[in-house]
C-alpha cells in the first residue's frame, strides 16, 4: 500500500473512533464542523428543550420524514415529564444507541436523525429516512401480456420487500456486503439458504470483496466489476427488472444481487438459455409458450445469419438459388454500384445508426427517426440505385428480429456477432461462414459463468428441467437445475 | 481496446480479401438456361447454342421496363460444354455459367451419330452442369428449335420449358429423362434409354388417327407457339435408333416401374359404339415384373399391370354406370386394348430393337450373385430378345367422375 | 472454478463417435470401396465392422479390466515402456497418415465442388486453421460442441435420406454381391482400417464422467454409425448404377445434386453442404485432437494442445504431396489402408496376450 493511502486510512480510523462526550456542545460543534453546518443548506441542527432536559437533533432535512420527525420525536421529547431513557420515549420503529462519532456519521449519511442529550455520553439514531424514489411501476423493458406487471424500483427496501412478498420463507437470506470506500455501499445478495450452492455463493462474495474501487453506486457498474470475462461478447450475469423473474431464479437456487439506486437486479450464475427465455414462457400454457419460443428462436437465427447467408450465397454459391429468385436478385442489382458485401454492410450500419439515434433522441423528436429511417434509408436509397430492394428487406428483417430477443443483455451480442458473420461470409462464402459459426459456438460452449457451463443443460448435461429451446409441461419438471449443483435437487 | 482494434482490422482484412478467387457478383454472370447442340460437318466439333436469360425482363414490377429481349441466343463451335462456354464468353461480356441449365436439346441428327456419346461423356465432368437437367431430342436442328420456340404466355424462357415438360409428362406422352438417367442406362448397357422428342416444324399427318399416335411435329394445331413435345427418341448404347409415338411412350410408362409419375391421361375405344372414344385418367400401380430365368433357354417374363381408371368423358352416352353387363364389356374391352397395344410395343422392341426400354434388366439382376455372372448372362443380347413376354393387364377399379348417370341424348333431342 | 469435474457423458461420446466414424458415409470412402466391390459397396463396411469387432471388443475388455488407464497408458502398463513406445508410435503414425489422406480428400472435395477456381492450399489453410483453433479449446469443448451441432447434422442426414430415397431404385442393389462375394470380403477386410478411429478413440477412455459413459457411448455411436454408413452406401448404389458409381468420386454431393424438389428448388445440393461441412470440420477437429493426444500420451506431454499447430501443419504439408486427388484417393489412401490394417487387427490381441501372461506370472 502506498504511504499516502496509509495516512488517509489512519486519519479516517481516528475520526471514526472518537467517543461521544457528555458535553452536548462539544458533540454538536464537532458534527456541525464535519457536516459544514450553514454551508450545507439542508443540514439541520436543532435543539429541543423539553421538561426533562436539553436534547439536540441533527439530520438532513431532505432525507428524513418530517412528519414522523415532529410527531414521533419532537412531540414526545417536549411532552415527556419523567426522565426516562430516550429509546423508551420515542415511538419510532427503529432507534438504536450509538457510542462513537463514526456511528453517528454513518447514521447521518444514511439519512437518520441523531439525538444527543445533555449529560449523556451516548447518542441515539432514529431511522426515519425518507429517500425519494419512484413508485413501483410497470416493467418497461421486459414486457409481458400474461403475468405480474410490477418491476423493481430504485430503492433497496422496496426491492427486498418485493422479494419477501414473493418468497415468504425464513430460508430466504438477504445478505449485505459493503463495497467501496467513498462511501461504502451495501451490495445485497439474495438467495435461498437451503438451495444455493455454497461454492458459487462464496465465489461471488469473494469477487465482491475483492473490488478495490472507491465506490460502486449500482448493479450495472457492479456487474462489470465482478464478471469473469469483461471483454467477452457474452454476458455472464442476467440483468432483469422483473421481481417475479428474479424470484423464480432465486427459488431455483440462483443468487440475485441487488443494490440501492438500481431498478434491476443481477442473477448469477447464468446459462445462455436464460437470455433466451422470457418469464412469460412460464406463465403461458405449454403449447403457447413453446410456440412463442419457436418464433423467438427463428428470430435469433434470422438476426444472426440472414445477412451473412445472403452475402455467402450470392457471392459464392449462386447455384443454390432457384433460378427465379436468382434472376430477380440479379436484375435488382443490375444498377447497384456496390458489391453485395458492401451493400449489406452499408444498410446494416444505417440500421444501427437509426437504432442508436432512436435510443438517444429526446422523445419529442422521436417521430423524425421513423420518417428519416423509413423514407431516406429505405425508399430513397433504393430509388437512387444505391442499394437493391432485396437488401433492404433482408436488413430490415434481421434488424427487426434482433428486437425479439427476450433480454437486453444478449441484444448487443447478437448485433455484434452479426457483423462478424457478415465479414466471415464475404471472405470465403459458406466455408468461412460455417467456420466462423463453429468458432462462435465453440466459444459459447467453452465459457462458463461462475463455474457453470454456459451451454448447460444442453451440454454438458445434468439432471435439470432441460429448459432449453423448448420447455416441458410444468408438472414434468422434476429437477432443479443440476448444473448449479443445488443443495436440494428434487422439486417434489 | 486492443481487441477492438483487432476486430476492426479483421473486418478490414475481410473486406480486402473478399474479391479473391471464387467470389462472383450475381449481376456479373450470364445464366444459361438451355443448351442446344448440333452436329457440324466436322467430326467431334459441335455447334453449341446457349440461351441466356435476361434477368431484367419480367422480374420486378418497379424496374423501368426495358426493350431488351427476354433471352439472348449465342451460337458457337466447340468440342465439349466447357470449351464452348469459354468460346461464347468472347462475345458475351458477363461470365457465362451453366449451373442453371434446365434443358439440354440435341438434334436428332447428332443423336443418331456415333459422336453423341463422346459429347455426353464431357457432361459429368463439367462442374457447373447439373446432371438433373432434362435431355430433349429435337427433330430439326437444335439451334432452329430454340430460335423458333417463342412462348407467348411465359415471359421467362426457362419457365416455358419447365411447364411444358411437366404438362407433357403428366399426360404420359413424353418420358422423364434427366441426364443422369442417360448415364445410368447407357453405362448399364442392358436397356434402352428414352428421351422426350420435340419439334417446331409442323408436318401434320393427313388423317386424324388415334389421339396420341403422333410424334412431335405431326399434330395439326393453330395459333400459339409452334413447339410440340410428343413421343420419345429411343437410344441404344448411347445412340438414337428410332422414335416412338406419344401412345407408345405412354405404354413405356405403364410398364417401367422406375418412372416416378404413375398417373396418365388416355383415351380408349368405346366398345359399344366404336366410332366414339372414352377419355380416362389412368392411375397405375407399380408394375410387377416376374422373370423366370432359364439358362440357355427361353426365359419367360410375366408383367402384371394393374390400373385404376377414372372415366370422365363418354361422348357416346352409353350407360356404363348403371348397367352391370355394359360395364363388364367396358372392363374387358379396356383390358384387351391395353394388352393389345402393350404386346404390340413389346413385340416391336423384341424384334426391331432387340432390347427393351422398360428397364426390366433390374428385375433379372436378383437372380445373379455377382456382376460378372450377370454380365455373362447378357440380358440385352441373349435373354430379352428371345424371351417369352406375357402381359397381364387388370383394371382394378372403374370410376365415373362426378356424374351419376349419362344424360339421355335421345330424350334431349326430342 | 468448475462445479462439475469431467462433465462429458454418454451423449457427447455418441456424438463424437457418430461424427468421426459415421460421417464416412459422406466422404470419399464409398468411392474407395466402389472400385472393386461395385454395387456391393454397402457390404464392404459390414465386413469391415465385423472384422474390427473382435480386436475392438478385446481392447474394450482390457480397458474395463484395468480401470485406470487410457489406450496408451494401458499399452505401457502391459508391454513395458520400450515396446509400448514403439507400438504407440506405430498407432500414431498410422492415425497420422489416415488423417492426412482423409483431410486432403475432404479439402479437395470442398475445393472442387464449391470453390473450383481457388487454389487447394487457400482452402486447406482456412480449413485447418479453424480446426486447430477449435481443437485448442480442449476435449470438453470439443465434446460439447459436437453435441451442440448434432441436431443440424442429423437434420441434414435425414433430409438427404428422404430426398435421395425418392430417386432411388431398389432393384439396383442386385446382384447382391456386386463384384463377387470373394472380392467384397477381401475389400472389406483389407480396408477395414478405414474405420480405425474405433481403436484410437479409447485414448479418451478416462475423459468422461465415468468410464461407463465412454463404453456406452462408443457402442451406441458405433451401431448408429454402422447403420448410417451402410444405409448411405446402399442408397448410393440404388441411385447410381454399378457402372456409374465407379466413376463418381463425391457420391454424397453428386447424389444430392441430381435430385430436385419440385421445380422451384432445383439445385439443392449446397443446402446439404451446410451439415456436411459442419461435420467435416468436427470430424477433423476430433481426429486432430486425438492424434495429438496419443502423441502427447506417448511422450508424457501434459499440455499437448501445443502440438496441434505443428502436427496439423505437418499433416497438411504431407497430404499435399500427392499430385492429384485421384492419386491420393486411389493409390496413397488405398495402399496405406492395406498396410495399416494388419496392425490394427493384431495389436489388441497382442495386448491381451501380454495381460494374460502378466496374470499368470502373478499367480
Amino acid at each position: 500500500m502506498f504511504p499516502w493511502q496509509k495516512q488517509k486510512t489512519e486519519a479516517i480510523e481516528k475520526r471514526e473512533n472518537r467517543k461521544i462526550s457528555k458535553n452536548l456542545k462539544d458533540n454538536i460543534a464537532y458534527l456541525e464542523e464535519q457536516y459544514s453546518y450553514g454551508l450545507n443548506y439542508d443540514f439541520e441542527s436543532k435543539s429541543v428543550h423539553g421538561p426533562t432536559g436539553k436534547y439536540h437533533l441533527l439530520f438532513y432535512s431532505t432525507t428524513v420524514n418530517t412528519q414522523q420527525l415532529s410527531n414521533h420525536i419532537v412531540s414526545p421529547l417536549l411532552e415527556v415529564k419523567k426522565d426516562i431513557p430516550i429509546n423508551q420515549i420515542l415511538s419510532v420503529p427503529s432507534i438504536t444507541p450509538i457510542k462513537n462519532m463514526g456511528e453517528a456519521e454513518k447514521g447521518l449519511n444514511e439519512g437518520s436523525v441523531i439525538i444527543f442529550k445533555e449529560g449523556l455520553a451516548e447518542g441515539f439514531e432514529a431511522k426515519i429516512q425518507d429517500f425519494k424514489h419512484r413508485a413501483v411501476e410497470k416493467a418497461e423493458n421486459e414486457k409481458t401480456v400474461k403475468g405480474p406487471k410490477e418491476s423493481f424500483t430504485e430503492s433497496l427496501p422496496t426491492n427486498v420487500s418485493m422479494f419477501r412478498k414473493k418468497i415468504p420463507s425464513k430460508d430466504l437470506i438477504v445478505e449485505n456486503i459493503n463495497v467501496g470506500m467513498r462511501p461504502a455501499m451495501p451490495v445485497t445478495l439474495i438467495y435461498e439458504r437451503d438451495l444455493v450452492n455454497d461454492e458459487v455463493l462464496e465465489n461471488i462474495k469473494q469477487r465482491i470483496k475483492n473490488i478495490t474501487v472507491d465506490n460502486i453506486r449500482n448493479v450495472e457498474i457492479l456487474e462489470q466489476f465482478i464478471e469473469e470475462r469483461p471483454s467477452s461478447l457474452f454476458p455472464s450475469m442476467l440483468y432483469t427488472e422483473r421481481p417475479d423473474n428474479a424470484s423464480n431464479f432465486v427459488s431455483d437456487g440462483y443468487i440475485a444481487i441487488i443494490m440501492d439506486n438500481s431498478s434491476s437486479c443481477l442473477i448469477a450464475p447464468i446459462t445462455i438459455w436464460s437470455f433466451f427465455h422470457s418469464p412469460e414462457d412460464r406463465y403461458l400454457r405449454w403449447a403457447f409458450a413453446n410456440f412463442s419460443r419457436l418464433i423467438r428462436a427463428i428470430a435469433y437465427f434470422i438476426t444472426l445469419f440472414v445477412s451473412a447467408s445472403y452475402v455467402a450465397v450470392t457471392n459464392y454459391h449462386s447455384q443454390l438459388m432457384p433460378i427465379d429468385l436468382l434472376l430477380a436478385i440479379a436484375s435488382s442489382r443490375e444498377r447497384v454500384p456496390l458489391p453485395i458485401a458492401f451493400e449489406i454492410l452499408l444498410m446494416e450500419v444505417a440500421f444501427e445508426l437509426i437504432r442508436e439515434a432512436g435510443v438517444r433522441i429526446p422523445s419529442p423528436l422521436g417521430p423524425t427517426i421513423g420518417i428519416v429511417g423509413a423514407l431516406i434509408l429505405g425508399q430513397a436509397a433504393v430509388e437512387a440505385n444505391l442499394v437493391s430492394p432485396i437488401v433492404v428487406i433482408i436488413v430490415a428483417l434481421s434488424g427487426l428480429s434482433s428486437f425479439a430477443a427476450a433480454n437486453y443483455s444478449i441484444n448487443h451480442t447478437l448485433r455484434i456477432s452479426r457483423f462478424l458473420f457478415i465479414a466471415a461470409a464475404s471472405v470465403y462464402g459458406l466455408l468461412s461462414l460455417l467456420g466462423a459459426i463453429l468458432l462462435w459456438v465453440a466459444y459459447v460452449v467453452s465459457i462458463s459463468s461462475f463455474g457453470v457451463s454456459y451451454f448447460s443443460p444442453a451440454t454438458p448435461s445434468t439432471k435439470s428441467t432441460h429448459d432449453t429451446f423448448f420447455r416441458k409441461i410444468l408438472k414434468n419438471e422434476r429437477w432443479r437445475p443440476g448444473f448449479l449443483n443445488p443443495k436440494d435437487w428434487d422439486k417434489y | 481496446m486492443r481487441q477492438f482494434i483487432l476486430i476492426l482490422s479483421l473486418l478490414q482484412l475481410a473486406m480486402i480479401l473478399s474479391g479473391c478467387y471464387d467470389r462472383k457478383e450475381l449481376e456479373e454472370q450470364a445464366y444459361v438456361i438451355t443448351i442446344a447442340v448440333d452436329k457440324t460437318d466436322r467430326d467431334n466439333i459441335f455447334r453449341f447454342t446457349f440461351e441466356i436469360a435476361n434477368p431484367e425482363v419480367g422480374s420486378s414490377a418497379t424496374t423501368p421496363s426495358t426493350n431488351e429481349p427476354a433471352q439472348e441466343m449465342i451460337s458457337v463451335l466447340g468440342t465439349d460444354f466447357l470449351s464452348a462456354t469459354s468460346t461464347a464468353n468472347s462475345s458475351v461480356a458477363k461470365e457465362i455459367t451453366l449451373e442453371q441449365v434446365r434443358v439440354v436439346i440435341v438434334s436428332e441428327k447428332l443423336a443418331r451419330s456415333k459422336e453423341f456419346i463422346h459429347l455426353m461423356q464431357s457432361a459429368p465432368s463439367t462442374v457447373d452442369l447439373k446432371l438433373n437437367a432434362q435431355l430433349v431430342i429435337s427433330k430439326e436442328k437444335a439451334e432452329e428449335f430454340v430460335r423458333h420456340n417463342s412462348p407467348n404466355l411465359e415471359s421467362r424462357p426457362h419457365k416455358y420449358f419447365q411447364y411444358m415438360l411437366d404438362r407433357a409428362r403428366e399426360t404420359g406422352v413424353i418420358p422423364d429423362a434427366p441426364l443422369v438417367r442417360f448415364f445410368q442406362i447407357t453405362e448399364g448397357d442392358a436397356d434402352l434409354f428414352v428421351a422426350p422428342y420435340a419439334s417446331t416444324v409442323k408436318k401434320p399427318k393427313d388423317s386424324y388417327g388415334d389421339e396420341d399416335s403422333y410424334k412431335a411435329g405431326e399434330i395439326d394445331f393453330h395459333g400459339g407457339n409452334v413447339t410440340q413435345f410428343m413421343g420419345s427418341a429411343v437410344f441404344k448404347e448411347g445412340q438414337m435408333i428410332d422414335s416412338l409415338t406419344g401412345e407408345e411412350t405412354r405404354y413405356i410408362h405403364m410398364m417401367d416401374p422406375t418412372f416416378p409419375q404413375q398417373v396418365i391421361l388416355s383415351t380408349f375405344v368405346d366398345p359399344l359404339e366404336p366410332e366414339y372414344n372414352i377419355a380416362a385418367r389412368v392411375q397405375l400401380d407399380k408394375v410387377k415384373v416376374k422373370i423366370d430365368y432359364k439358362k440357355n433357354q427361353t426365359s419367360t417374363i410375366d408383367v402384371y399391370i394393374t390400373t385404376h381408371l377414372n372415366i370422365f368423358a363418354i361422348p357416346s352416352t352409353e350407360d356404363y354406370m348403371k348397367s352391370q353387363k355394359k360395364r363388364k364389356i367396358l372392363y374387358d374391352s379396356i383390358q384387351k386394348e391395353i394388352l393389345k397395344n402393350g404386346e404390340k410395343l413389346v413385340k416391336k422392341t423384341q424384334e426391331e430393337y432387340k432390347a427393351e426400354p422398360f428397364y426390366w434388366s433390374l428385375h433379372i439382376r436378383k437372380k445373379f450373385l455377382s456382376i460378372k455372372d450377370y454380365e455373362q448372362a447378357d440380358w440385352s443380347n441373349k435373354i430379352y430378345p428371345n424371351a417369352h413376354v406375357r402381359l397381364h393387364v387388370k383394371v382394378a377399379s372403374l370410376e365415373f367422375g362426378k356424374t351419376l348417370r349419362q344424360s339421355d341424348i335421345g330424350r334431349v333431342r326430342d | 472454478m468448475e462445479l462439475t469435474k469431467k462433465p462429458l457423458r454418454t451423449r457427447e461420446m455418441v456424438a463424437i463417435v457418430f461424427m468421426i466414424v459415421g460421417l464416412k458415409g459422406g466422404d470419399t470412402t464409398p468411392a474407395l470401396f466402389a472400385e472393386h466391390a461395385q454395387n456391393a459397396i454397402w457390404l464392404g463396411p459390414i465386413v469391415s465392422f465385423l472384422v474390427l469387432l473382435a480386436p475392438f471388443l478385446v481392447l474394450m475388455y482390457l480397458l474395463k479390466k484395468y480401470k485406470r488407464f487410457n489406450l496408451i497408458e494401458l499399452t505401457f502398463h502391459l508391454i513395458g515402456n520400450k515396446a509400448g513406445t514403439i507400438l504407440g508410435l506405430l498407432l500414431f503414425a498410422s492415425g497420422f497418415v489416415a488423417l492426412s489422406t482423409d483431410m486432403r480428400n475432404v479439402v479437395e472435395e470442398i475445393n472442387y465442388l464449391y470453390f473450383p477456381n481457388s487454389p487447394t492450399i487457400a482452402i486447406y489453410i482456412i480449413f485447418i486453421s479453424i480446426c486447430i483453433l477449435i481443437a485448442n479449446k480442449g476435449w470438453e469443448t470439443i465434446g460439447s460442441l459436437t453435441w451442440a451441432l448434432l441436431p443440424v447434422i442429423v437434420l441434414t442426414i435425414l433430409a438427404v435420406l428422404i430426398v435421395d430415397m425418392r430417386d432411388a431404385v431398389g432393384y439396383r442393389i442386385f446382384p447382391i454381391f456386386g463384384g463377387g462375394a470373394d472380392v467384397v470380403l477381401k475389400e472389406g477386410i483389407s480396408k477395414s482400417s478405414a474405420f480405425l478411429e474405433f481403436l484410437l478413440l479409447p485414448i479418451a477412455y478416462q475423459a468422461f464422467h465415468q468410464p461407463k459413459n465412454f463404453r456406452l457411448g462408443i457402442y451406441t455411436g458405433g451401431i448408429l454409425s454402422c447403420i448410417l454408413i451402410v444405409s448411405f452406401y446402399a442408397l448410393y448404389t440404388m441411385m447410381f448404377d454399378y457402372n456409374t458409381i465407379n466413376n463418381i468420386a463425391f457420391l454424397y454431393q453428386e447424389s444430392t445434386e441430381i435430385v430436385t424438389l419440385g421445380h422451384f428448388f432445383t439445385n439443392i445440393s449446397t443446402f446439404f453442404m451446410i451439415g456436411w461441412l459442419f461435420s467435416s470440420f468436427l470430424r477433423f477437429i476430433i481426429y486432430l485432437y486425438i492424434i495429438c493426444w496419443i502423441f502427447g500420451a506417448i511422450f508424457e506431454i501434459k499440455r499437448f494442445e501445443g502440438l496441434l499447430l505443428p502436427i496439423g501443419f505437418i499433416s497438411m504439408m504431407l497430404s499435399l504431396i500427392p499430385p492429384s486427388f485421384a492419386v491420393n484417393e486411389l493409390i496413397v489412401r488405398e495402399t496405406s489402408l492395406q498396410i495399416i490394417t494388419p496392425l490394427f487387427l493384431i495389436f489388441p490381441f497382442l495386448l491381451w496376450g501380454a495381460a494374460f501372461w502378466k496374470d499368470r506370472k502373478k499367480t
